[in-house]
């Protein structure tokens, strides 16, 4: 083993730019599983924090399944449990407050973004926990506009005991006079504000609900098996609609923030898959470099187990050093991600981040991943080298020769791997689709030493015409033929880059067209009343159906529609349900239909029905005209999908919408979270725009968007979110143009006793220097033809499995094609730039003298 | 006793029209100690008769037989032991790995065989000594002369202390003086160790340190001859019975 390491380590550190080269490819993937893997565990611990926060002051709390609201009767369940010493209803809920509510100061960030409104029975809450005074009073029975805060509260709003201070409610603002100062607060998560259940119940708009009833018990905390009976006592008690323990509310978040988490590990893993492929490509090419060295290992008695050893040594080595630069490069990229957009998150989702979680789980499966997936990389090839026989050292003409015999069974293993990806694009199911693709790229290299000739008779004719008077053109095209097996494994480098680049091409200009004409229609009214933090509903703080009947009654206004939130659950996942007008929501905006037609607004009105998004047929496996099983607050209520269609705002959400009726008679909920309204025809929008926004006044818990204004925010949002996509493809798509200038420089320095030869022999610099570049565009031809070819099956599968989501319509990406076909043929004259110069510069004496 | 064994040795390059018998039923053997030289013109097929004494291309038909052992009969890994240990080699062509020092080449067949580094460096620095190469103990093979890299190859076939030494041309880059030098070296190790010696070589002065002399022709042996005098003063005789078969 030992000589083994010293070879491998020696082979590498003699090709210094390659082995940097193949393990940047590495160090990429690992940095994209690690680092994204460090953000978003910090924002989902920030948040989980947040909730124990809240939760972990008393024994237990009984909440909801569904997340929603609940009858306070449900307390008389427990009377009977004799362990339950001491027990309080309480209304909780976050309330996101507009940028500078409190600073009214955009320069300086906002100290609070967001509060905990806790609604409590002031004598039973003081049986549960203790309230240690620093001044004023507990809150009293009856109190009504009173509250009490913690000091670190009171600094950051800048008031005292006595003041008062503003919060945006469902009926518009309310004022809340502080009557008593407890100490500050140390507990991660929001400051709470105490009030009577009475007055959040009105300020939340659901009076006689609450969200949790809190228990202590009489049991010893430590004796954890009592305590679980008890639990399980408990939940027998209250019964199945009702859980114990954690609570439910922000669930949507949590999900949304996983469904986030797991894309962009995808993408990391994405990476590190090509990456091994690089290192693939890297090996075989290498497998070629040294099959003299390696026939005389064996000729001195080194046996196949050293060889292989050998290789997969440096597949080790490059495996361990790519990942601990990956991890190292992850952890800073991460913490900086975190760093920077510490204020924008914690504004849009309202958490405050903590130090950055580093979970030993996600380390473990970057170093398994990092370091399996360079090895395996390493695995046939080194199998092959293993099994290149003595003789091969002894023929100073035996290289090439071994691999062209070795053609027959990749072919064949190439077809059979094509023509599966394309019997998957045919299953239907969007997992395969997408595996599909892989499948594809995976054959297409196994192929690709077959369509070498073709594809060089094909370039070779328009190269021919360039080079007509040198000559060049011709050795480049023999050079090409003469050695299939490493041009192939150029060109799948380059292939694999550009297939990315035109597949997601495809992708983004399917998803554009689609995506703006939902957000045309979707976003299209003429005002819009927005929330703070959109998508994630819970805890935005809505307004009462006064504010809409306010809006409607003003002159010139046409339909007003909202929409209303409610948490949900099905069979345990959490579900978001936006309640809308089936008859308003239409006029003023609009779902993308992908099954079902514009005929299911009016079935909401009828019965229990719902049009859900794909990402609720994701998460659930329903299908139209299904029926399933919603959590409410007073039990399960079946409801049945009767389309299925997506809104620009909830795409990534799991969604259902249904008629703010069953809502109200289900779900207890009639707070309008997001307005939008038209304005009626002819009426002239400048004079009207001062009436509406007198009205929004009150309610500054809404951002008020005039006309378009919002769409055009909205389009310039996604063209920097289009342009950040194409920036992590090229991200993607360098490491395999890197590979690509790589496998073409070793093509060169493979050559450097016969370009020494040439030069001998009387070929002048400019022509060793062109046949170079020939062959480089050469190589870059072949790669980009293929790179295209799969790019397309890539493009359309991806787009297939997408509409799952999200409704797309395939369309020929027409400029991808051209962008790949201009990029792939000007990266093959730039790669062929370096090694030309060199092979040109190249000392004839040092040339002849390599070894 | 014979370590070296050959019974209608064939090989036979090609198919059909375009076939070339390389070896013509080739029938030798070398006894313990011994040193043969085996003499011919280009192309007569001497690196492929080395090339399957050494158990590394298959014959077409025939055995090899080393040890009294077919080598035909024996695994890869096998073979692959006797080549570690019984066996030294000196190649016509790439002899060295280019990523190792002339001491590491030298000391490759020790190393593989499992002995500690620091060890087989010593031995391999001790032969690599004896060929003048002292100094260039560090030196990449990219920064010895061509006959340098032939004397790191000779001592690196001496290196295991085999009983069996097979060298394709090893002074072939060599001037006369260190050519001399090596024919000497490969004389005495077969005389003061017992082992067993077969030179390829177009040059007569170097083969005439051989004990028995092979001529080979178009794949078959012609003609044999066993030398007295083991010093290079037969070179004239042994260049002339050349001359003269080569007609
Ligand atoms: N792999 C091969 N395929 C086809 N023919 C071969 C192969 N190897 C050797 N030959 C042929 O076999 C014959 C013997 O070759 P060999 O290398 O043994 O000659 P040699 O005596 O060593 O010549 P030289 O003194 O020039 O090295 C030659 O005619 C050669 O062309
Ligand atoms: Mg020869």
């Amino acid at each position: 083993m030992n000589l083994q390491l010293t070879l491998a380590a020696r082979y590498l550190a003699g090709r210094k730019l390659r082995t940097f080269l193949t393990t940047l490819a590495i160090v990429f993937g690992v940095v994209i599983l690690f680092g994204m893997n460090i953000i978003m565990p910090s924002m989902l611990q920030a948040l989980e924090a947040n909730m124990k926060a809240a939760a972990g002051v008393v024994d237990f709390s009984v909440t909801s399944v569904s997340g929603e609201a609940f009858d306070p009767a449900v307390a008389a369940r427990l009377a009977d449990i004799e362990e339950i010493s001491a027990l309080a209803p309480a209304y909780v809920r976050t309330f996101n407050l507009p940028m500078d509510f409190f600073d009214e100061d955009p320069a300086t960030l906002d100290r609070v973004t967001a509060i905990q409104l806790v609604g409590v029975d002031p004598e039973a809450v003081q049986t549960l926990r203790a309230f240690p005074l620093m001044g004023g009073r507990f809150l009293e029975a009856g109190d009504l506009g009173q509250t009490v805060i913690s000091q670190s509260l009171a600094d950051a709003l800048q008031v005292r005991l006595g003041d008062t201070f503003w919060l945006p409610t469902v009926d518009g603002l309310t004022p809340l006079t502080v009557v008593g100062v407890l100490p500050a607060r140390t507990l991660p998560g929001n400051e709470e504000v105490l009030v009577t259940l009475a007055e959040a119940q009105r300020m939340a708009g659901q009076p006689g609900r609450i969200t949790t009833i809190d228990l202590n018990v009489a049991v010893d905390a430590t004796d954890q098996e009592a305590r679980e009976a008890l639990a399980a006592e408990i939940q027998n008690a209250v019964g199945e609609n009702y859980q114990v323990g954690a609570l439910t509310s922000g669930a949507d978040v949590f999900a949304a923030l996983e469904m986030g988490q797991a894309i962009l590990s995808m993408f990391g893993i994405m990476a590190l898959f090509m990456g091994g492929f690089i290192i693939h490509n890297t090996f075989r090419t290498v497998l070629m470099e040294r099959q003299h060295d390696i026939g005389m290992l064996r000729a001195v008695g080194a046996s196949r187990r050293t060889i292989l050893g050998m290789f997969l040594a440096e597949g080790l080595i490059q495996g361990v050093l790519g990942t601990v630069v990956g991890l190292a490069l992850g952890y800073v990229f991460g913490v900086g991600m975190l760093k920077v957009a510490a204020a924008p998150i914690s504004a849009f989702i309202n958490i405050q981040l903590k130090d950055p979680v580093v979970e030993p789980g996600i380390v473990l499966l970057s170093i398994f991943l990092g370091i399996g997936i360079t090895v395996a990389a390493g695995i046939l090839p080194a199998l092959r080298a293993s099994r290149i026989s003595p003789l091969e050292a002894l023929r100073p003409t035996a290289a090439a020769a071994s691999f062209e015999t070795n053609r027959g069974r990749g072919f064949w293993v190439g077809v059979a791997l094509v023509a599966l990806s394309v019997a998957m694009l045919f299953f239907g199911q969007e997992a395969m689709i997408a595996a599909g693709g892989f499948v594809f790229l995976v054959g297409l290299t196994f192929l690709a030493p077959a369509l070498v000739r073709p594809i060089t008779d094909m370039f070779g004719v328009l190269l021919g015409r360039l080079y007509a008077r040198e000559g060049t053109g011709e050795v480049a095209r023999g050079n090409m033929l003469r050695q299939p097996a490493r041009v192939a494994t150029t060109a799948s480098a380059a292939m694999i880059g550009l297939a990315v680049l035109v597949g997601v091409g495809a992708v983004l200009s399917s998803m554009s067209g689609t995506v703006f004409t939902m957000l045309r229609s979707n976003l299209g009214s003429d005002y819009l009343m927005v929330p703070p933090s959109i998508g994630l509903w819970a805890n935005n703080v809505g307004a009462s159906e006064g504010l809409v009947d306010e809006l409607a009654a003003i002159e010139g206004v046409g339909p007003v529609a909202s929409t209303r939130f409610a948490a949900s659950a099905t069979e345990g996942i959490a579900i978001s349900l936006l309640g809308i007008d089936p008859t308003l929501f239409p006029q003023v905006s609009g779902l993308g239909f992908q099954e079902g037609d514009e005929s299911a607004y009016g079935e909401l009105g009828r019965g229990r029905a719902m049009i859900v998004n794909g990402a609720f047929i994701m998460a659930t496996g329903a299908e139209l005209g299904d029926t399933l099983e919603l959590a409410t607050p007073d039990g399960v209520q079946r409801y049945t999908i009767v389309a299925v269609a997506a809104d620009f705002l909830n795409a990534k959400v799991t969604t259902a919408f249904i008629s703010q009726a069953n809502m109200a008679a289900d779900f207890g909920r009639a707070e309008d979270v997001l307005i939008q309204l038209n304005l009626d025809e002819g009426v002239d929008p400048e004079a009207l725009d001062p009436q509406i926004r007198e009205v929004m006044q009150a309610y500054p818990q809404f951002n008020t968007i005039a006309g378009y204004a919002y769409l055009d925010q909205m389009l310039a949002l996604f063209e920097t979110a289009w342009s950040a996509m194409y920036f992590l493809l090229a991200f993607l798509a360098v490491p395999s143009l890197i590979a690509m200038l790589n496998t073409l420089a070793i093509s060169v320095i493979e050559r450097t006793r016969e370009i020494g030869m040439l030069r001998a022999v009387g070929a002048t610099q400019r022509q060793v220097k062109r046949m170079v570049t020939a062959e480089a565009l050469l190589l870059a031809g072949i790669g980009t033809g293929m790179g295209l070819l799969s790019g397309l099956y890539l493009g359309y599968s991806w787009v297939v499995a997408m509409e799952a989501f999200f409704p797309l319509e395939y369309s020929f990406p027409l400029a991808g094609l051209i962008a790949g076909l201009a990029t792939g043929l000007l990266f093959g004259a730039l790669a062929g730039l370096i090694p030309a110069r060199q092979a040109a510069r190249m000392d004839v004496v040092a040339a002849l003298r390599y070894e | 006793m014979n370590i070296l064994e050959t019974k209608n040795l064939t090989k036979i390059y090609g198919k059909g029209d375009t076939a070339i018998a390389a070896l013509d039923g080739i029938n030798l053997h070398a006894a313990e100690g011994e040193f043969v030289a085996v003499m011919g013109p280009s192309g007569c097929g001497k690196s492929t008769l080395l090339h399957l004494l050494g158990g590394l291309d298959h014959p077409t038909s025939g055995k090899v037989i080393i040890n009294g052992q077919d080598v035909a009969e024996m695994t890869d890994d096998a073979l692959t032991e006797l080549r570690r240990r019984e066996m030294g080699f000196v190649f016509q062509f790439f002899n060295l790995l280019p990523v190792l020092s002339a001491v590491e080449n030298a000391a490759l067949p020790v190393m593989l065989d499992g002995v500690k580094a620091e060890e087989a460096k010593a031995k391999a620095t001790e032969w690599l000594t004896r060929f003048g190469l002292a100094e260039r103990l560090a030196n990449r093979p990219d920064q010895l002369s061509g006959g340098q890299q032939q004397r790191v190859a000779v001592a690196r076939a001496l290196v295991s202390e085999p009983k069996l030494v097979l060298a394709d041309e090893p002074t072939g880059n060599l001037d006369t003086r260190s050519g001399d030098e090596i024919a000497g070296l490969l004389r005495d190790v077969g005389q003061k160790y017992g082992r067993t010696v077969v030179m390829v070589t177009h040059d007569p002065r170097i083969a005439a340190y051989a004990d028995r002399i092979i001529f080979l022709k178009d794949g078959r042996v012609i003609d044999e001859t066993v030398l007295e005098q083991k010093n290079g003063k037969n070179a004239e005789m042994v260049a002339e019975r050349m001359t003269k078969l080569a007609n």
